[in-house]
């Protein structure tokens, strides 16, 4: 806390939400000490407010909207003293239709940029912590084209072991950890260091390789520029994408557990772009801390999963958690891939 | 009825920026703001029938202004982070009293934000574009909360003193 602040401090505190109760009522005071001071604070809100407009992500002013809509009507009306009196009544119902649209164009642009700097908030949130533990649930997996299935040389390969039950540690710089268990219980390990990528069989040597994305083909999203092992790009891509939504969740949908309000945002893919049909977002509303994503029908190969990633920790992990050392016994086989 | 329409849309158009400023003082919770401000301008509309053209049109947009926030308000009365009843009447009061030549000065922040370089336009973007408060900035960039909020006070007395120039600029030219 900030002790004895003048009233310009408390105006930009007040602009920062950055007051106290107390701090907020010797402003509400000094207010109403004299008009001109309330004066003084309205121009300050005045400027504040047009920054935050003028500087929100995407943010469409509505009142450009409505200009151009003027304008445009203007040139189509110019010749009205023409028109019947049919033609007049039906250019007055078009002008409300415009007008209602134009209404509720700017209700949805607005509602569309506030989800907007919600995402903004999210991913500079997901750049604060280095490191982050997911948990993966497969909800659902449907099959496509599965009379084609097994002419694919992938159906040929042993069947790799289940997404379902995974722990995924990720680090920015394209580093990432999958483990998951075979069907006898066995750890079966794939990662990546942001240089090379490595994956650790329960027998047979170590593959070790220097394309970074050998092995997270594991992974389903890296195929639509949603990969789950760089979360940065994956939200950036939700930008450009998908349609944007969000809402707030209650206590009974989400508990944050420290008492914070969840918030959900969603996700829906535009037509003719790829990727996940939809991915849903649990955040933490103060934050804008990532706990839970959902991806619908995310493109798995031949498959399309319904998969939960739940946060488990933000723990810091160790410097070489990342390098494959740290996964097997120091004598195991290392074999060089090109 | 289009022309009548057109009049509305307007007139919205000039007194939204005052009327925006004004919700944006006494909600706090930057999307009840939008919320809200919509209600506003769905009010203004519908309402425009009724509306008096021999008085300012923005002190009338502001009555409903104040009664859809004073709306809003009641359902919160227990946030001790709002102001109180008679605080939001002198601020509606003082915002009324905004004028034209005040809120078309605002209109050359554009023209100053684009000379704003390096960390001021960094606290900027994370303050109104990203909606995050000092603490949170100050953890990203490692500095203080109190340094950043101090940056920000800077920063917005800069864009003051700035469009204060332009607008003297202008005036001089006129």
């Amino acid at each position: 806390m900030i002790p004895d602040l003048d009233p310009c401090e408390l105006i930009d505190g007040y602009l920062d939400d950055a007051l106290t109760a107390d701090q907020q009522e010797e402003l509400s005071t000094w207010i109403k000490v004299h008009p001109d001071h309330a004066r003084t604070f309205a121009e300050a809100m005045l400027l504040h407010d047009r920054l935050r407009n003028t500087l929100a992500a995407y943010e469409t002013p509505v009142a450009m909207h409505r200009s151009s809509t003027i304008e445009s009507r203007r040139g189509g009306l110019g010749g009205s003293w023409l028109m019947s009196s049919v033609a007049r009544t039906t250019a007055a119902a078009a002008v409300l239709i415009l007008g209602l649209a134009t209404l509720w164009f700017s209700i949805s642009t607005q509602t569309a940029s506030a989800a907007i700097r919600e995402l903004d908030r999210i991913i500079v949130n997901s750049m604060r912590s280095k490191d982050r533990t997911f948990e993966i649930v497969v909800e659902d997996i449907t099959t496509e084209r599965r009379g084609k299935r097994s002419a694919m040389p992938e159906s040929q390969r042993p069947p790799k072991p289940p997404l379902d039950g995974a722990a995924l540690y990720v680090r920015s710089g394209n580093q990432f950890v999958l483990v998951r268990k075979t069907q006898e219980g066995l750890p079966f390990v794939t990662g990546s260091n942001g240089q090379q990528s490595w994956a650790i069989n329960t027998r047979g040597p170590v593959r070790v390789s220097a394309d970074v994305h050998c092995f997270d083909h594991d992974l389903p999203g890296h195929e639509t520029s949603v990969p789950l092992t760089n979360l940065h790009e994956g939200l950036q891509q939700l930008k450009v994408a998908y349609e944007l939504t969000f809402s707030a969740l209650g206590p009974e949908e989400y508990e944050t557990g420290d008492g914070h309000e969840a918030r959900l945002l969603i996700a829906v893919k535009k037509r003719k772009e790829r990727g996940p049909q939809r991915v849903e977002i649990v955040y933490d509303a103060i934050s804008g801390g990532i706990l839970r994503m959902r991806f619908v029908q995310m493109p798995y190969g031949p498959d399309r999963l319904d998969l939960r990633l739940s946060l488990v920790s933000q723990d810091e992990l160790s410097s070489d958690f990342f390098e494959h050392t740290s996964h097997h016994v120091p004598d195991r086989k290392i074999e060089e891939e090109n | 009825m289009e022309e009548q329409y057109q009049q509305a849309i307007r007139y919205w158009t000039l007194a939204q920026p005052v009327v925006s400023a004004y919700v944006a003082a006494v909600v706090r919770d930057f999307r009840d703001r939008d919320d809200v401000l919509q209600a506003i301008s769905v009010a203004v509309l519908e309402a425009f029938s009724s509306y008096d053209p021999a008085r300012p049109f923005t002190a009338w947009a502001m009555g409903i202004a104040r009664n859809q926030v004073g709306t809003y308000l009641r359902e919160r009365k227990r946030n001790r982070l709002i102001f109180d009843a008679e605080t939001v009447d002198l601020l509606a009061v003082a915002f009324e009293q905004i004028d034209s030549v005040q809120t078309r000065k605002i209109d050359f922040l554009k023209e100053c934000l684009a000379k704003l370089e390096g960390r001021a336009r960094q606290l900027c973007e994370l303050r109104y574009q990203n909606d995050l408060k000092p603490a949170a900035i100050g953890s990203l960039l490692g500095m203080t909360p109190n340094t950043v909020a101090k940056s920000l006070q800077r920063i917005r007395d800069q864009l003051r003193q700035c469009i204060e120039r332009y607008a003297a600029l202008e005036g001089g030219q006129s």
